[in-house]
């Protein structure tokens, strides 16, 4: 058995509401450094809320209100003196529909590093782009066509774009929030090959409603329902042998 | 008589709605069989076929009647023994003859108009009731006709659909006819405008003072008269003055419409957004000659009082008020239509730049306004051919005089200012001066045409599609 590698991500009795909404209820919830965490849970249980604390994209939403703690490597980001900017360079994140910029490929992989100052020559630029196409697969199928726009790819390469474009500011941590939802069995294929490829040099935590997929690419599972995380612990274990009857329930289909 | 008979048939045509509706309810139960269509489809057929024929005939016969009467009645009156040498004396002599039945003619009645006009309220009175008889037997027999399809049990459905079809395909027609008429009727004065005056002449002449053009007659122009005239219709200071006070206006609507349009789409709270939005829209719905007075009797002179302090001599009929006045009315256009295609760039984009770890203004600037810029240019072409066409502000505001001029506290002109000034008070339609208001219209018409398809092009090559 292979060793627990160190905790990335603590979060501690966290809460979230959407107005008059709670939307999680005292979640604490360890993420471990380079390894995949997968988040499951019918719909509406607060898995994507959840991620979206990682990252603060809840930010966005005037609605929404988050209390509790969260810490990256030992320091809390659910301050309101973070910088937002640097937290979103270190966490990444890959959204359900593939979202790429209606720009050309090249632009979309360059977009980050422009704006956060790395790349200032053109063939710096053009080593980012290179390395985090091929870190995302997509290299060998669009190397010849770059200025080409992004939003004229397939689904699963724009998806594998999105991922790239992530990548691109060599961030620590990568959110997923479904990323395979919206693309059809081989693309997914891919993609799952692709994070059990990434996990190596980045933390990973994947919103998913596929029970097979948690099963395939990650080493820890989270179920959450109701805005609360029922159980947590090795993804073999949860889907063998959960010590919580919802789990059971939920993982063999009795709801959901 | 046409409005009771109108009343009429829209009366009776809705009553046959309601019994077309009952009446094949009732066979269906009697017969006990499943209807074509549901019952009200039935009551449009009937009403359709009662309403579109007698409507159409009422309309052909309106537009018939009169040229027959005349034509008749211009015949008797010559039968009579009245005398007329061509077809304005004619026309002459039937207007006074519609006078003299509607008792509204002062004049002296010779017994050749006496007669004439007894003539005429015979024919009236014939035609008039012909037409109510033919109209009754006309609505008898579609009815029938369609009471017997009915109790067949039709597809009233079908020819409902094929019927309302045919009515928004005559719409789209006029709405297509009526373009073109109007573009003809530019050509063809244009045409007569550019037989007297070279169309080089016009085009790059520098001189614009039509008034200088007071021959009577096109055709009867005398060598001196026409080289008078040759150097008196220059279209650049036309052109000019129009793109100058249009750049001025620009200048002020483009910044502060779009940067208000980012401002309510991208920042303002729902609150402010709900309150700032109609005030700004209330802006368009000033009427421009309001505007224009408040250019010409404020702006104008304010700039002269400024201009003078500075030692500057401003004209108080400036191009710098019109633009500048022009640009306010024009910012509600630029700032709404902007707000609304930046509102409608999907968040998913927006989120995507965000959580890369761009800011606010970086996502804006990067993402969502190239993402909107096909809008944005729609929106400020929009605004660039009101600027072009309007002509109010600048009549007042700007002056008349046609200066060549790039110096924006002197006096200019536009074109639409000088095909008003042109067409106002009496005028005579072959002289070339009332027919250059024609060829003017054309260019303008043109040059807009130019402008669109330009900007179409280039938002076509330039824009960034998202799905």
């Amino acid at each position: 058995m292979e060793l627990m590698n160190n905790v990335k991500i603590k979060s501690k009795n966290l809460n979230v509401y959407y107005g008059e909404k709670q939307a999680l209820f005292d979640v604490n919830l360890d993420l471990n450094e380079k390894e995949v965490t997968a988040l499951i849970g019918p719909s509406g249980c607060g898995k994507s809320t959840f991620i979206r604390c990682i990252n603060r994209m809840n930010d966005v939403i005037d609605i929404c209100k988050v209390s509790g703690n969260i810490e990256i490597d030992g320091v809390e980001i659910n301050d309101k003196n973070l910088d937002v900017v640097s937290l979103r360079e270190r966490v990444g994140m890959v959204f359900q529909k593939p979202n790429p910029f209606p720009k050309s490929i090249y632009d979309n992989i360059s977009y980050g590093p422009k704006i956060h100052g790395k790349g200032e020559t053109k063939s710096e630029l053009d080593e980012i782009v290179e390395n985090s196409l091929k870190k995302a697969a997509l290299w060998e199928e669009v190397k010849d066509r770059l200025d080409e726009p992004g939003t004229g790819l397939s689904g699963g390469q724009q998806q594998r774009l999105c991922i790239a474009r992530a990548i691109s500011v060599n961030p620590e941590v990568i959110l997923m929030d479904e990323p395979c939802s919206a693309l059809d069995p081989i693309a997914t294929a891919k993609i799952e090959e692709l994070i059990d490829e990434l996990k190596k040099t980045y933390t990973i935590v994947i919103v998913t409603h596929s029970m097979a997929q948690a099963v395939r690419v990650s080493q820890k599972t989270g179920f959450f329902h109701l805005g609360k995380l029922i159980e947590v612990g090795k993804t073999e274990k949860i889907f063998k042998n959960p010590d919580n009857k919802m789990t059971q329930d939920y993982i063999t289909g009795r709801f959901g | 008589m046409n409005f009771v008979l109108i009343f009429l048939i829209t009366i009776f045509s809705l009553s046959l709605f309601f019994y077309g509706r009952s009446k094949t309810k009732s066979i269906a139960i009697e017969k006990n069989i499943k209807l074509n269509a549901l019952p009200k489809f039935y009551g449009y057929y009937l009403v359709l076929w009662c309403s579109i024929p007698s409507l159409v005939f009422l309309l052909i016969w309106s537009l018939f009647e009169p040229v027959i009467i005349k034509s008749i009645i211009i015949e008797t009156a010559a039968n009579q023994g009245a005398i007329f040498n061509d077809k304005n004396e004619a026309n002459l002599i039937y207007e006074k003859i519609k006078a003299i039945h509607l008792g509204t003619y002062f004049g002296d009645i010779d017994s050749i108009l006496r007669e004439s006009a007894l003539a005429y309220a015979k024919f009236i009175n014939l035609f008039t009731n012909s037409k109510v008889v033919l109209i009754f037997a006309i609505v008898i027999v579609s009815v029938i006709y369609s009471l017997k399809k009915i109790n067949k049990n039709n597809k009233a459905r079908d020819d409902v659909e094929i019927i309302l079809k045919g009515l928004l395909f005559v719409s789209s027609l006029i709405a297509i006819l009526t373009t073109l008429g109007i573009i003809f009727s530019l050509l063809f004065e244009s045409i007569k405008f550019f037989s007297v005056i070279n169309i080089f002449d016009y085009l790059f002449g520098t001189n614009w003072s039509p008034q200088r053009a007071f021959v009577r007659d096109a055709s009867s122009i005398t060598a001196a008269e026409f080289e008078e005239l040759k150097d008196a219709f220059g279209f650049i200071p036309l052109i000019a003055g129009t793109t100058f006070i249009a750049f001025i206006a620009m200048l002020v609507a483009v910044p502060i419409g779009l940067f208000s349009g980012i401002y309510m789409a991208e920042y303002a709270s729902l609150k402010i957004r709900r309150i700032s939005k109609p005030i700004i829209e209330i802006l368009a719905g000033i009427p421009t000659v309001v505007y224009g007075f408040f250019a010409a009797l404020t702006v104008g002179p304010f700039f002269r009082q400024i201009g003078e302090n500075f030692g500057l001599t401003v004209s108080s009929e400036s191009a710098l008020a019109a633009g500048l006045i022009m640009g306010i009315m024009i910012i509600p256009y630029v700032s709404s239509l902007s707000d609304d295609v930046i509102n409608s760039v999907p968040q998913s984009l927006r989120d995507g730049s965000y959580a890369i770890g761009a800011t606010k203004s970086e996502t804006i600037k990067k993402v969502v306004i190239p993402a909107a810029l096909p809008g944005i240019i729609g929106s400020i072409l929009l605004a660039v051919s009101r600027a072009i066409g309007e002509t109010m502000i600048v009549v007042m505001a700007a002056g008349l005089a046609a200066n060549l001029t790039i110096n924006p506290l002197e006096s200019t002109t536009t074109i639409t200012t000088q095909i008003v000034m042109i067409l106002v008070g009496d005028q005579e339609f072959d002289s070339p001066k009332t027919q250059s208001a024609f060829a003017l219209g054309l260019t303008l018409f043109i040059a807009t045409l130019i402008l669109n398809y330009i900007a179409q092009r280039a938002v076509k090559k330039y824009r960034e599609k998202y799905d």
